[in-house]
């Protein structure tokens, strides 16, 4: 079945004729044309699709798009402003959290979420935010480092503290 | 982009909407994460031609829990299940359980009916069409034989991972339904229908690891509840290959309550093990003892006979049986002496 | 302590290629814009082990309406593989299939969907064979052979004893043996392979986009299969999402994408699946090795005896040079005197196996530190003093013939013992935790190239741009490692400017000089000095412009980077003016090469015992701390430190990244990741059962960077991401054995095998 699938992506509203079965992750890369968004594994594995849909982190390979009527989705695309790199992308890229760069957009989005609720995590708290993401270049230890780096560039800048989306 | 096969979504907005959704797509599938559904319809394991999105029916958000009681509705996320701070002050294995899910992403998608009908798993399962069409399936598809135990006359031995289910079970948790015949509420127990085992051969009564869920034709989950036993505490521990992502090797729920020395109630649930979450029978007979020598040889006996893992995960089934035994030991005694201090 | 040079040579140099990758700006294969009209293939894979074709029926499938093609064996009838005595596989098989998975057939239709409906209309009807998945039931007597030309399923046996090994076990004071299994390992980079194969017809011309490591390698063989000439072929190599050895040589996913390109006389795009991806498979073999040390009471290694059967299987790949490597490797590391090796590759009807990261060497290495870790206890000895007593003395040549000219490997002892507390700390530890050590090392680059005739080994163009630009033309393959990023560092080094000053131009063989792709660690070693030698030329350039300019002679100019002068008084000439003058001439171009010397190519002595021959060995020691819980069998990696010579750090920032990125890797081995088969059927062929570790399964990493400063080395500088993996897994079961008194010499330690082995003890003692 055919709809029309209103949408907010990354600050902008949309609206795209889809098919039901359509997943969010192919609806981004080929029906928009974002192709920060991965394809890593071949379904919940990988964590590279990660994608927020109103602020929390989701696997767009297991998500259907036509259930996000309405919503908003922030990508990789969608996490800097004005064409310079944000807090999170500036510190993966000054630590080297990212090497072939493939995971990058995952951990970039997932370390979004986390930055945003919690403005100065530790360490087991950036490994609980970022445990559904895998890197195979890495072995985590800079992109642990990239973290804390954007921890403190960001408490440079703007400081912000919102609730977590998604708990209670 | 890997194209899914053709199905239509229909968006429930209520249980009602649901039912009617039901009775007119018989082979339709409800969805609310998609964190187990998606997966198998990616590797055309099942091909629904409607999926049901329940993920914002109001009744199925419903999340309460607090001295007395919890409530779960089925399309409440885990996420939101292990963030309550009811349930992680007064039923401490559902929160623990949910929070060691998968990985945090999965738990911000993955929801309680999905995890607590989560579909079996076996190596020879889960994987991709071609995969299985090169050895024929197996009986929880469309094939002849259980590659896990070619021998098993029409016995499917794919295995229940799910981690809420005995993080429930050991609150004596009850489960809602609902259906074309209306609603039902029975032990969560009796969800689980997957008794078979090795030596017996298969029969309707007693379901496997293809026939699992308790449920009738067309009915869901709705809710999960559990009353609270006063004194009653509880935790959740599992063994994975990797501490994040995967299902359990073996995961133990333990509830107990004391009395001075001696257990005045003890109840141990095992998932990752059998065709279905396994509550403990004959916990009873160590109430009244201590947690001494004689009670863990009994306790190892009562999961010796009644855990039973098959080759079903790339971890060999004994060791996920042995782990099973030394984490409910562990948890045991972690909770007996906590019990004591509390 | 000179400041920081604006190249950052020696300092913390973020890649330069870095925000693209972090934007999500930086696009891979499957990313490519993709026009209308382009399209989508789809393979059919054999579902049988071992089997000969009678008929592949694809008559349904290509009247489905949608598609524009499909292929099979028939349609071509050559063999590719990297090496050239080992062409073995068709893109699309013919007569045979050889393992489950190996492409029969193929579909470029419109759109996904059709491709797929496609694929499942195609039948096939073969007669069974017997088929083999381990190499001993491949190499058991009666067996069919795979390949008509390998009788006996012996892709490769080789032997050599240097130095009388039997008078050395005579000499020693205790000699042991010991048996080491490796399962099968798969490099499982994030990308799944893909291509993008344009044919222009009208031209008769292939553009070729895939995800590869070695782009020229991709030129060469799509040129020899499709019988195209070179010219009529453009690779390019957009970014690429890792490699770690998956693909050092063309794969089946390129080829068979060019062959539907060229028979729809349009564009198709390939995109294989995580399952596909794993099939295709080039990961590190099933390894079974006996080693046997002689050992005197002082430590000093008298000899060393050492089997390897290798499962390779169905196809060669670099099969041979694996089982040459593990065989060569065990020289380089240590002063050997006398070594037996008898090494057998076999084929298996398996997905065939390549050169995974540290190739050769890590299932060798792990054997030869383990059991010598064993001897060293049961002499009382120190495992570091062990080590000790059997450096090489620089510059040398090993008994076989390698070369080395710098040693670092004492350092990386002394830094690893002193930051892991090892002398305070070993055997104080509490139950159940324990340290670890070993030592590992690699090439840094294979001197010789595994194509006949391509030497230089490396050539590199610098344009200096009337914009005031410097452009560096590498052919070197960035697969994230930072090559293109060191490229740029060493020619602005040289030349005294800063980064953005240059930028380097490479993944396109239209703009680009061949080279030969990052294998081997070659590139920082090889391209780096090509880089070097051109932007050198360069600099001779600008110095005699600046020269003619300030009317002096070229020896008073003093290059100062953005500024030339003669003398600390004259005003002198910015880059831009000097730049200007230097190309009143018209464009400059210089072509910088490299050639590895014939001294370092190994010698003749003995057959197949100097494969290894290198300009560099790297050298890296490490400590390893886990705890084990002895009721559950789950080990916990703590810590890891890391020492690793790598001649001179270019830059800090990527040599840690690589350093720990191999450490990591190692452990993945170690701990969780092994390919599984149900007869030949590949079980773990998903990210879910093969076990990557995840960010909690991760220690800490501790990187001491050693410089010793090789006297060939671009700035003294050698390989950073290799050389690493293998001392990993060692020390990772010495560690285990320390903490609770059992040696494994089966990887890998997953808890099942750990409890399994602790629980077999306890009985041994009941």
């Amino acid at each position: 079945m055919t709809r029309v699938l209103e949408i907010e992506l990354n600050g902008e509203r949309r609206a795209d004729p889809i098919e039901d079965n359509l997943l969010l992750l192919d609806y981004l890369r080929e029906t928009v044309g974002l192709t920060g968004t991965k394809t890593g594994c071949d379904g919940g594995e990988c964590g590279a699709c990660t994608v927020l849909v109103d602020g929390v982190p989701r696997l767009s390979c297991l998500t259907l798009a036509c259930s996000l009527v309405h919503r908003r989705v922030e990508t990789v695309e969608g996490a800097g402003a004005d064409g310079m790199l944000s807090a999170v992308q500036r510190g993966f890229h000054e630590k080297l959290g990212a090497q072939c760069g493939y995971c990058t957009p995952g951990f970039v989005v997932a370390a979004t979420a986390l930055l945003r609720w919690n403005a100065d995590p530790t360490d087991d708290e950036i490994r609980a935010a970022l445990g559904s993401n895998i890197c195979r270049c890495t072995g985590y230890v800079k992109i642990i480092e990239a973290v804390r780096h954007a921890a403190a560039l960001q408490s440079k800048g703007v400081r912000a503290r919102v609730a977590r989306p998604g708990s209670c | 982009m890997d194209v899914l096969p053709n199905f239509s979504v229909t968006h429930a907005a209520s249980i009602d909407d649901i039912v009617r959704a039901r009775a007119a797509a018989p082979d339709s599938r409800l969805i609310a994460g998609g964190t187990d559904l998606m997966v198998n319809i990616r590797r055309g394991i099942v091909a629904p031609s409607v999926l049901i999105d329940v993920s914002q029916v109001a009744e199925l958000r419903t999340i309460r829990a607090d001295a007395d009681a919890i409530e779960l509705g089925a399309a409440v996320t885990l996420a939101e299940v292990a963030a309550h701070p009811g349930v992680q002050q007064h039923f401490a294995s559902v929160a623990e359980a949910a929070g060691s899910i998968a990985g945090p992403t999965h738990r911000n998608m993955g929801t309680v009916g999905g995890n607590l009908c989560l579909d079996t798993r076996c190596i020879f399962y889960n994987q991709s069409e071609w995969w299985r069409g090169a050895i024929n399936h197996c009986l929880k598809t469309t094939g002849a034989i259980c590659h896990v135990a070619p021998k098993s006359r029409g016995v499917c031995f794919a295995t229940f991972s799910g981690d809420l289910a005995p993080a429930l079970l050991v609150h004596g948790a009850e489960v809602e339904v609902g259906g074309p015949a209306g609603r039902r509420i029975f032990p969560l127990e009796r969800l689980y229908i997957g008794h078979a085992r090795q030596d017996r051969p298969f029969s309707e009564t007693l379901g496997d690891g293809k026939s699992y869920l308790g449920l009738r034709p067309r009915e869901f989950v709705i809710a999960v509840r559990a009353g609270r036993t006063p004194g009653l505490i509880s935790g959740y521990d599992k063994i994975r290959i990797r501490r994040s992502i995967e299902y359990p090797v073996a995961g133990v729920a333990v509830a107990l309550r004391r009395d001075g020395p001696a257990f005045a109630d003890l109840r141990i649930a095992f998932t990752g093990t059998n065709p279905r979450p396994v509550l403990l029978a004959g916990t009873e007979t160590l109430r009244g003892r201590s947690f001494d020598e004689e009670s863990r040889d009994r306790l190892e006996a009562l999961v010796r006979d009644q855990v039973m893992s098959m080759k079903t995960t790339f971890t060999p089934g004994h060791y996920r049986r042995r782990v099973a035994s030394v984490l409910a030991r562990r948890s045991v005694a972690r909770l007996f002496e906590r019990g004591e201090s509390d | 302590m000179n400041a920081p040079l604006e190249s950052g040579i020696g300092g913390y140099v973020p890649m330069v290629d870095g925000p693209e990758k972090v934007s999500g700006r930086a696009r891979y294969t499957a990313d490519l814009a993709v026009r209308p009209g382009t399209l989508v293939a789809r393979l059919y894979r054999s579902p049988y082990a071992h089997a000969e074709i009678l008929e592949v029926d694809v008559s349904q499938a290509t009247r489905l309406p949608g598609v524009r093609a499909v292929i099979t064996g028939a349609d071509c009838d050559r063999t590719f593989g990297v090496l050239p005595i080992a062409r073995s596989e068709h893109p699309l098989a013919r007569g045979k299939v050889r393992y489950r998975g190996e492409p029969v057939a193929a579909v470029a239709a419109v759109d996904d969907a059709t491709a797929k409906a496609a694929i499942a209309l195609i039948r096939m009807k073969v007669r069974e064979l017997p088929a083999y998945f381990s190499a001993a039931e491949a190499l058991a007597p009666d067996a069919l052979p795979i390949h008509e030309r390998k009788r006996g399923n012996i892709e490769r046996e080789v032997r050599f004893e240097i130095g009388d090994v039997a008078q050395a076990f005579a000499e020693a004071d205790l000699v042991q043996e010991g048996t080491y299994h490796c399962p099968e390992v798969c490099q499982n980079q994030m990308e799944m392979h893909a291509a993008l194969v344009d044919y222009d017809a009208e031209a008769d011309r292939l553009t070729v986009h895939a995800t590869t490591q070695t782009p020229h390698y991709i030129h060469l063989m799509m040129a020899h299969v499709l019988e195209l000439p070179m010219s009529k072929i453009r690779v390019i190599k957009p970014h690429v999402g890792g490699g770690f050895g998956a693909r050092t040589e063309t794969l089946n996913v390129e080829l068979i994408a060019a062959l539907l390109a060229r028979k729809t006389r349009g564009r198709v795009r390939l995109v294989v699946t995580r399952e596909e991806t794993f099939l295709t498979h080039r990961g590190r073999p099933e390894s079974h090795i006996r080693v046997k040390i002689g050992l005197r009471r002082d430590g000093r290694i008298t000899g060393v005896e050492c089997d390897c059967i290798q499962r390779g299987g169905a196809h060669s790949g670099y099969g041979i040079v694996t089982i040459l490597y593990a065989g060569s490797l065990l020289y380089g590391l240590y002063d050997l005197k006398h070594v037996n090796y008898h090494g057998v590759r076999a084929l298996t009807n398996t997905p065939p196996c390549g050169a995974f990261r540290g190739h050769g060497t890590v299932n060798v290495r792990f054997a030869f530190e383990s059991l010598l870790d064993r001897m060293a206890e049961q002499l009382g000895l120190d495992p570091l003093s062990v080590r000790r007593a059997n450096l090489l003395v620089p510059p040398t040549f090993t008994d076989n013939d390698l070369m080395v000219n710098s040693y670092g490997l004492p350092e990386c002892i002394d830094w690893v013992e002193r930051r892991s507390g090892w002398r305070e700390r070993r055997g104080r530890l509490p139950r159940g935790q324990g340290l670890g050590f070993a030592c590992s090392h690699y090439v840094s680059g294979a001197s010789k190239a595994v194509n006949p005739g391509s030497e230089p080994n490396a050539t590199v163009k610098v344009r200096l741009d009337h914009d005031g630009s410097v452009a560096v033309l590498s052919g070197a393959a960035e697969i994230g490692q930072g090559s293109t990023t060191v490229i740029a560092q060493t020619v602005a080094e040289v030349l005294g400017l800063g980064l953005d000053r240059v930028h380097v131009i490479s993944g396109d063989s239209d703009l680009v000089p061949t080279d030969n792709g990052s294998y081997s660690s070659r590139v920082t070693f090889q391209v780096g000095n090509a880089a070097l030698d051109a932007a050198r030329q360069l600099k001779t350039i600008l110095l005699n412009a600046a020269a003619r300019r300030l009317e002096t002679r070229v020896e008073n100019v003093e290059c100062l980077g953005e500024h030339y002068r003669a003398g600390a008084q004259d005003t002198g000439l910015s880059f831009d003016e000097v730049a200007a003058e230097a190309l009143r001439g018209g464009t400059i171009v210089v072509t910088g090469t490299y050639t590895t010397i014939p001294e370092s190519h190994g010698g003749k002595k003995y057959l197949g015992a100097a494969i290894g021959g290198t300009m560099a060995f790297s050298y890296s020691a490490q400590v390893v701390q886990v705890s084990v819980d002895e009721d559950t069998g789950v080990v916990n990696v703590e810590k890891v430190w890391v020492a690793h010579d790598c001649g001179k750090a270019l830059n800090r920032l990527t040599v840690e990244g690589q350093v720990q990125g191999s450490v990591w890797m190692g452990m993945g081995q170690a701990m969780s990741e092994e390919m599984g088969y149900h007869e030949g059927l590949m079980v773990a062929a998903n990210m879910l059962d093969y076990r990557v570790p995840t960010i909690f399964d991760s220690p800490d990493i501790e990187v001491g960077i050693v410089e010793s400063n090789d006297p060939h080395g671009p700035f003294g500088a050698k390989e950073a991401g290799e050389g690493s993996l293998a001392a990993l897994l060692p020390a990772l079961a010495n560690a285990v054995h320390d903490a609770i008194g059992i040696r494994f010499d089966a990887l890998p330690m997953t808890p099942d095998r750990i409890l399994a082995a602790i629980e077999k003890r306890r009985r041994g003692h009941a």
